[in-house]
């Protein structure tokens, strides 16, 4: 029943996944960014954090950070919740679901920088969740715009020659991804990266990366 | 900010600000609805769209009339109907209070949480559920991370 | 429906602009806070625009999307500038709320379960708060906070037998209606008592 009317980027589809009217696809770009997610998503269940050594410069003390058990925990849960929210963002078939899922991105981003006492580190968290909240707005507002200028949401009929989406509809889509993944933002990434906890603070950086291909593919698409 | 130096580094110093993040950012979304506005002559509303409203002023359920009967077909205009085999069944049920308000006052579609809110229910949790399943995650995560915020205090 | 639909997205854009600048301009970071929020309507009025039944649905995820992250990003504020100054004196303390027999807490929490749904999980919170307001809270927060995330837990698993085995509806409807019962009831009753401090 469904075919993919583009091919050029992600190739034909392998596998489609059907919930109502979002129907989801796995063509060999999305699965491929889809096994990436998966990767780390499990590398963020099983890894155990870095332990940090903070060396006295000049001499030869240095000491062991203390990592609070809880907030190992809760760091990871988000980024499993992270790894999920992506799983879910490269492979939507529709431009709600996906704009949906790439605010989870987002906020789970919030989650894991922001569990730290850090008062440096929280700065930057806070400063990076006013931008993701600014985010939705361009990324629901472009979905808007495809809806009312196309009269639909799915991709699939999206990607047909037929429809033509708006320029401005694209542009916000991208720059909603920026803002909720961050991916250009890198000073901000800089100062959060200053946190200790290796392997879940990675997933800010996966997650975004990952938002921010599945975002060009899906507007140079349609 | 007013120390001197060539413009890239004056530019970089602004930029290497997390403090000036959300202002940069709010400063590219500016720019992205000049063009927006530019092109807006160029944009147009599709009438052919899913799910459309129609309005009959003298149905007691006004604004949320959707007609049907309910546990029977109703029309819904879905993206893919075929995806959804009991799309319509709910559309246009109400609770029997709310049926019974129905019945004898013109004003219960003034209130939206007086009866359930059939189109809207069946595109939540019928056409669209996986959108509903992202919502309330993002409300759980965000209220895991308020609650662990709060609680690590004490 | 042509021309009004520009007309209207000509109308938010100019909101958006003037939204955007003073956010470009604003330093304070609880006034970005509140900017941001005010930003969001803007999101939401642009969904609006569609017009149609879609939109009103799209709507609901849009409006907890900003809710949500709202929530968060607060608690990181007042994470971030310490401000946790317990509160001196109790809020109000009325001298029913000594006297006041447990079991009208009981009798709203059974009646909120009869309701059931989300209006049934409003009642019955309204009942567990009640609950706390009098006895007073100590170490629930955590129980209360599992519970809820079992009950999200449950009600996502009703979604999908909605989705993957639409045969099985009537059993994912019973699943689905008690978990968001429970779901709505500690998640208000948290929030409920969230600020109160040692003695609500």
């Amino acid at each position: 029943m469904f075919n993919l009317p583009v091919t050029n980027i992600g190739g034909s589809e392998l596998f489609v996944l059907e919930f109502g009217d979002i129907v989801n696809y796995f063509s060999v770009y999305t699965a491929a960014l889809f096994a990436f997610a998966l990767i780390f998503t499990a590398l963020a269940i099983v890894s155990r954090p870095e332990k940090m050594v903070d060396i006295a410069f000049g001499g030869d003390a240095y000491y062991t950070k203390e990592i609070d058990p809880g907030l190992l925990r809760f760091q990871r849960f988000m980024a499993i919740a992270c790894g999920l929210a992506t799983l879910g963002a490269v492979v939507s078939g529709d431009v709600f679901n996906f704009t949906l899922f790439v605010s989870m991105v987002g906020i789970t981003n919030i989650g894991i920088v922001a569990a730290y006492k850090n008062k440096h580190v929280l700065n930057a968290a806070f400063q990076y969740g006013i931008v993701a909240m600014l985010a939705t707005v361009p990324l629901f507002g472009g979905a808007a715009i495809v809806l009312a200028t196309t009269g639909t949401l799915s991709l699939w009929e999206l990607y047909t020659a037929a429809v033509a989406v708006p320029l401005i509809a694209k542009i916000f889509l991208v720059l909603g991804v920026m803002g909720e993944g961050m991916a250009p933002f890198y000073i901000a990434k800089a100062e959060i990266t200053r946190a200790q906890g290796a392997p879940f603070i990675l997933m800010v950086h996966v997650s975004s990366l990952l938002v921010f291909l599945r975002v060009v593919e899906i507007v140079i698409s349609m | 900010m007013t120390r001197p130096g060539l413009v890239i580094s004056r530019i970089s110093r602004v930029l290497s600000d997390y403090e000036n993040l959300s202002a940069l950012y709010a400063l590219l979304v500016v720019g992205g609805v000049i063009i927006g506005i530019v092109t807006l002559p160029f944009i147009g509303y599709d009438d052919d769209q899913l799910y459309p409203k129609t309005l009959d002023p003298s149905s007691s359920l006004h604004p949320y009339d959707r007609g049907g009967e309910p546990f029977g077909t109703t029309d819904v205009a879905a993206q893919y109907p075929e995806n959804s085999p009991y799309l319509g069944y709910v559309t246009a049920y109400l609770t029997p209070f709310s049926a019974f308000l129905a019945d004898s006052t013109m004003h219960l579609g003034t209130t939206i949480v007086s009866h359930p809110g059939g189109i809207t229910d069946e595109i939540l949790y019928n056409t669209r559920g996986l959108d509903t399943v992202v919502e309330t995650s993002i409300l759980f995560v965000a209220f895991a991370i308020a609650a662990y915020l709060f609680r690590r205090e004490e | 429906m042509d021309q009004v639909y520009v007309l209207g997205l000509l109308v938010v854009f100019a909101g958006v602009l003037i939204g955007f600048y003073a956010l470009m301009r604003e330093r304070d970071d609880l006034h970005r806070i509140l900017l941001t929020d005010l930003a969001e309507i803007l999101a939401l009025a642009l969904i609006a625009l569609v017009a149609t039944d879609l939109a009103e649905a799209l709507i609901l995820p849009g409006l907890v999307v900003g809710i949500s992250e709202l929530l968060a990003v607060s608690e990181v504020y007042l994470a971030k500038e310490d401000l946790r100054t317990p509160p001196t004196a109790p809020p109000f303390r009325i001298e029913v709320m000594e006297s006041a027999p447990g079991i009208m807490a009981l009798i709203l929490v059974a009646y909120g379960i009869i309701l059931s749904g989300f209006t049934g999980g409003a009642v019955a919170a309204v009942g567990a708060i009640f609950y706390f307001l009098c006895r007073g809270q100590n170490e629930q927060f955590a129980i209360i906070e599992t519970v809820s995330g079992y009950a999200w837990v449950f009600w996502i698993g009703a979604f999908f037998i909605f989705m993957l085995l639409p045969a099985y509806w009537f059993f994912a409807v019973m699943i689905a209606g008690g978990a968001i019962l429970v779901k709505v009831m500690a998640k208000m009753s948290l929030i409920g008592t969230m600020r109160g401090g040692e003695h609500v």
